[in-house]
């Protein structure tokens, strides 16, 4: 049964891919929708097939193709693959719906019919990638997804930004997947297989350098800071489904690499994990930050997956530092809770980006400063982005405040480590944690604030109307996920046999719905019924317009000034007068900049000096035959020394 | 139940107080005791008016404020202290109730689309996310001190133990001090009296409400700020909280409550009073003072 699962989804899938490209230039609409269609149903049947494993906790192998003995595309399905395959295709099935209504707004006929075949091969190459056995399947499915995720980026290519995006995301996932290989071919070194099983008797160097380009090459995928520059890029450049998958669904495989090979191939050393905390609470603070100042829905967003990414990493390191101590229970609250952060994060962040895409095909712009009111005219889209708001926004009692909740507990109860260092630095972890957690809070009134609520700020915002069914439907069935997985939280972690110390969200809610009734019939009883609209209240002024509204750039700055020495904002002014004595003002200019210190500091020192590198590697090759024999020969003494000391 | 509707009702009663002594100190005679309680009763019989601008967000955001800290005050015994159950008194949850409010109300100041509206909410979420670090640091701290997360068993801990010679719980109440007069919005943080001056924080976003709605968001603040009196409260001089309820024992922790609380509202009004408004951007300097104390006393405790 399962086999046949497996296989019917993976049949559908290619079908999809081949028969959109075949019919690329002719295909109708009615293909393309049929097409959709058949997508969600073989997203439903690699549910289906993922659910039973994780629910009866069995595993699924099967051999696909043997290239040869050791080259085998071969899949090995456990609980913790089946887990990650369930989200992909569970918000991969919500994208496939949202996308019957959305795709016809993009592009040109073979556009859209090019976008489907890709996306049915991306979806397919995720799923396989976890489900993979070996690391040769592994690395292949990783690079099918990469190219397929290049080419959607690459979607509106005749904008010159979006060509720059989609280089931009290639050389980072192509650098992502050179470590990887490296780790992989390392680890084939000391084992003598491809297959993704646990190692032992490594040298502590080797294991060490393993772990780090480990680290590196899944890190650079997840948008881990400082990796994380090609995520605002390509998110922002894509069509919004397909944000939604990449930000939702592709960062959340490169964490399941890091899972996989930290829990089950690798034997951790203590400061692994203290690495990982790090790296996570720097890129969940510094993500929530960078996204504070953004003005481009879909840049925000994605910053705000760098900052989940980021929670979802402290919870590993978590993990890790307790293992290492041999406090069991609590490592695997702070696994539970990081590996439940990522289903949510993968729900909420695509629901998200679905609305956002509903929001920005509606007013034409990605700029929140010219949206505004759009709740009146879109009031589903709206809610339902409330909804994603309060998720991320870590609100109880939503999902997003549960799995937020265990790395909380997980947190306060480190005081039992034994190292006064860890300790204190774990403190320190825990209070930049909390100040992530708020300003996500902040950002998000924000981004609601401004996008939906007051008047329109521009005359697109108020043309806008309500999107197709097909368009609310989608991200519907991801926010009613994201209420009944935080309130039955606690329900489905005991059913599962976790017992884990977190409240349990259905009395609360329970109790928050009762008490709003009991509120809402007593203000009915003895407050006075009548009421009236009438207009802003401004200091006397009666026609208020949109100008005089707080914008988004008002909304964040104070943040900006207080956290003025990490934005490192440059301000230039200039001013000409009319007088000597520079009291009477004429006119003036001014700027203001925020230093992009990644870019400016990390990226383009690297990419200058690869590039003086290569310009030194082609001036030795403008040279006459003679020397190329040289060369030539220079090369074979060097690979028989290689050879001779290797062996 | 009973412990929520005790709070509701006596909430009132400690803004009164901290007005009276403010008014005290400026040579005033102030209002009566129960002036809070004749405006909540007026303002329940006007009307409500919303702006033509505003959504459904204005509208369902006195009712989200008011059950988040009715549900929130379940978790701050003062009488007498439950057994746990369902995970009611987990300190996360507890502090995000209250980060839950006030999500709701920064988005209703900006639903009307008024410049003061959008003014407070975007200070609001400024500080509250400032704060937020200093919140945590201060409840880890207790954690720590008392062994547990939970409130109840913290202040159960903290009745065992008379804890106030020690040097931490001094440190950990300055801080509480000042998470109090942060989200109670007083001086120097906010100034709860005036309406308009471009410094305001809290009130400006209370500008749209009217009616009813009005006396809804009033009475919302005035749990949350008795609320965060009696944990200080309850840490610090747990007296008279009992874990066996009967009469008596209620009645006496009720009576002794409402003395702590007032001698707390009390000096609250006099801080009010000796500190004027500070500049917007020199509030962090404070959190990092209270972000200080609560470090230190981790420190030592860690250290220990």
């Amino acid at each position: 049964m399962m086999n046949l699962l497996f296989i019917c989804g993976l049949c559908v899938f290619l079908g999809i891919t081949l028969a959109q490209m075949i019919f690329a230039a002719g295909g109708s609409a009615v293909t393309r929708r049929f097409s959709l269609w058949a997508m969600l149903g073989a997203n439903l049947l690699f549910l289906a097939f993922s659910l039973i494993i994780v629910l009866r906790n069995t595993t699924f192998s099967y051999d696909l193709y043997q290239l040869s003995d050791t080259l085998r595309f071969s899949f090995s399905v456990d609980r913790l693959a089946a887990y990650f395959m369930m989200i992909i295709s569970l918000v991969s099935a919500a994208v496939c719906l949202y996308s019957l209504g959305y795709i016809e707004h993009q592009g040109s006929d073979t556009g859209k019919n090019f976008l489907v075949a890709t996306m049915s091969l991306f979806i397919l190459s995720m799923l396989l990638l976890v489900a993979a056995d070996n690391t040769f399947c592994l690395l292949f499915f990783w690079e099918t997804m990469s190219l397929t995720s290049f080419f959607m980026v690459l979607f509106e290519r005749e904008k010159a930004d979006t060509r720059k995006s989609a280089m931009f995301y290639f050389v980072m996932t192509q650098m992502s997947t050179t470590f990887l290989m490296f780790a992989f071919i390392a680890i084939y070194h000391v084992t003598g297989s491809f297959d993704i099983t646990a190692v032992t008797g490594v040298s502590p160097f080797l294991k060490a350098v393993i772990f780090l380009s480990l680290f590196i090459g899944f890190g650079i995928k997840a948008g881990v800071m400082p990796f994380h520059k090609w995520l605002p890029y390509a998110h922002s450049a894509s069509p919004s489904n397909i944000s939604a998958l990449m930000s939702g669904v592709m960062i959340k495989v490169a964490i399941y690499g890091l899972v996989r090979y930290l829990v089950f191939v690798l034997s951790p050393d203590r400061w692994w994990g203290v690495m990982i905390l790090i790296f996570g609470t720097f890129s969940a603070l510094l993500g929530v930050i960078y996204a504070l100042k953004e003005h481009d829905i879909k840049k925000l967003l994605a910053y705000h997956s760098i900052e989940n990414i980021g929670i979802i990493l402290i919870g590993i390191g978590l993990y890790l530092i307790f293992q290492s101590y041999g406090f069991t229970d609590l490592a695997m609250l702070a696994l539970i809770g990081s590996l439940f952060h990522t289903l949510n994060h993968a729900l909420f962040k695509s629901l998200l980006f679905l609305t956002t895409g509903s929001v920005v095909n509606e007013t034409g712009t990605r700029n929140i400063e010219k949206m505004g009111g759009l709740i009146k005219v879109m009031p589903y889209t709206g809610v339902l982005f409330l909804i994603g708001s309060i998720s991320i926004a870590a609100l109880p009692p939503f999902n997003g405040f549960v799995s937020e909740l265990m790395i909380f507990q997980a947190f306060l109860q480190s005081s039992i480590i034994s190292n006064p260092f860890l300790k204190i630095l774990l403190f320190l972890g825990l209070s930049l944690f909390a100040l992530t957690s708020a300003l996500a809070a902040a950002c998000f009134v924000k981004a609601f604030g401004i996008i939906f609520l007051a008047t329109p700020r521009s005359e697109e915002a108020k043309k806008a109307k309500e999107v197709s069914w097909y368009m609310i439907a989608g991200p519907a069935v991801i926010a009613a996920l994201c209420m009944l997985l935080g309130i039955f939280s606690f329900q489905l972690f005991s059913s599962q046999g976790f017992i884990l110390p977190i409240p349990n969200m259905m009395f609360i809610g329970l109790t928050l719905v009762v008490t709003l009734g009991l509120v809402w019939l007593l203000m009915r009883m003895i407050s006075n019924r009548t009421t009236r609209t009438s207009e802003t209240w401004g200091c006397g002024i009666t026609s208020q317009n949109s100008k005089m509204e707080y914008t988004a750039s008002g909304f964040s700055e104070p943040i900006l000034t207080i956290f003025r020495p990490i934005y490192r904002t440059r301000k230039n002014v200039e001013r000409t007068y009319h007088d000597g004595g520079k009291s009477i003002f004429k006119d003036g200019t001014a700027e203001i900049q925020t230093f992009k210190l990644f870019e400016e500091r990390i990226y383009l020192p690297v990419a200058h000096f690869v590039l003086r590198l290569s310009t030194y590697v082609s001036n030795l090759h403008d040279v006459d035959l003679d020397t190329y024999i040289l060369y030539s020969f220079g090369a074979v003494v060097i690979l028989i020394l290689a050879i001779g000391w290797l062996v | 139940m009973l412990n929520t509707a005790f709070i509701v009702l006596i909430s009132p009663l400690f803004v009164s107080l901290i007005k009276k002594v403010k008014a005290f100190t400026q040579g005033r005679q102030g209002p009566p005791l129960l002036q809070t309680y004749y405006i909540l009763v007026k303002l329940l019989k006007k009307e409500r008016v919303y702006s033509n601008n505003t959504s459904l967000i204005i509208r369902i955001t006195p009712y989200i404020n008011v059950v988040c800290v009715i549900v929130a005050s379940l978790f701050v015994p003062v009488v007498y202290i439950p057994g746990l159950f369902a995970g009611f008194g987990n300190v996360i949850l507890f502090l995000y109730l209250l980060v839950c409010a006030k999500f709701f109300m920064a988005l209703a100041g900006l639903d009307a689309g008024s410049t003061f509206g959008g003014m407070g909410s975007s200070r609001e979420m400024t500080f509250s996310a400032v704060i937020e670090p200093v919140i945590i640091i201060v409840f880890a701290a207790l954690g720590l001190l008392l062994k547990t997360t939970n409130l109840y068993e913290m202040f159960a801990m903290s009745l065992k133990s008379s804890l106030l010679i020690n040097p931490s719980t001094l440190l950990i109440s300055l801080s509480l001090f000042i998470i109090l007069i942060v989200e109670s919005s007083r001086i120097p943080v906010d100034n709860p009296e005036t309406h308009l001056e471009l410094t305001m924080i809290h009130e400006t976003m209370l500008l749209e409400y009217s009616g009813p709605d009005l006396a809804m968001m009033e009475m919302a603040h005035a749990v949350k700020q008795t609320l965060l009196m009696a944990v200080l409260i309850n840490v610090l001089f747990p007296w008279g909280l009992t874990a066996a309820p009967d009469v008596l024992t209620i009645a006496i922790s009720l009576t002794a409550f409402i003395a702590k609380a007032a001698i707390l509202a009390v000096a609250v009004g006099i801080f009010e009073s000796l500190f004027a408004k500070s500049r917007l951007f020199r509030l962090p300097n404070l959190f990092m003072l209270a972000f200080f104390f609560s470090f230190s006393t981790i420190l030592f405790e860690l250290l220990k």
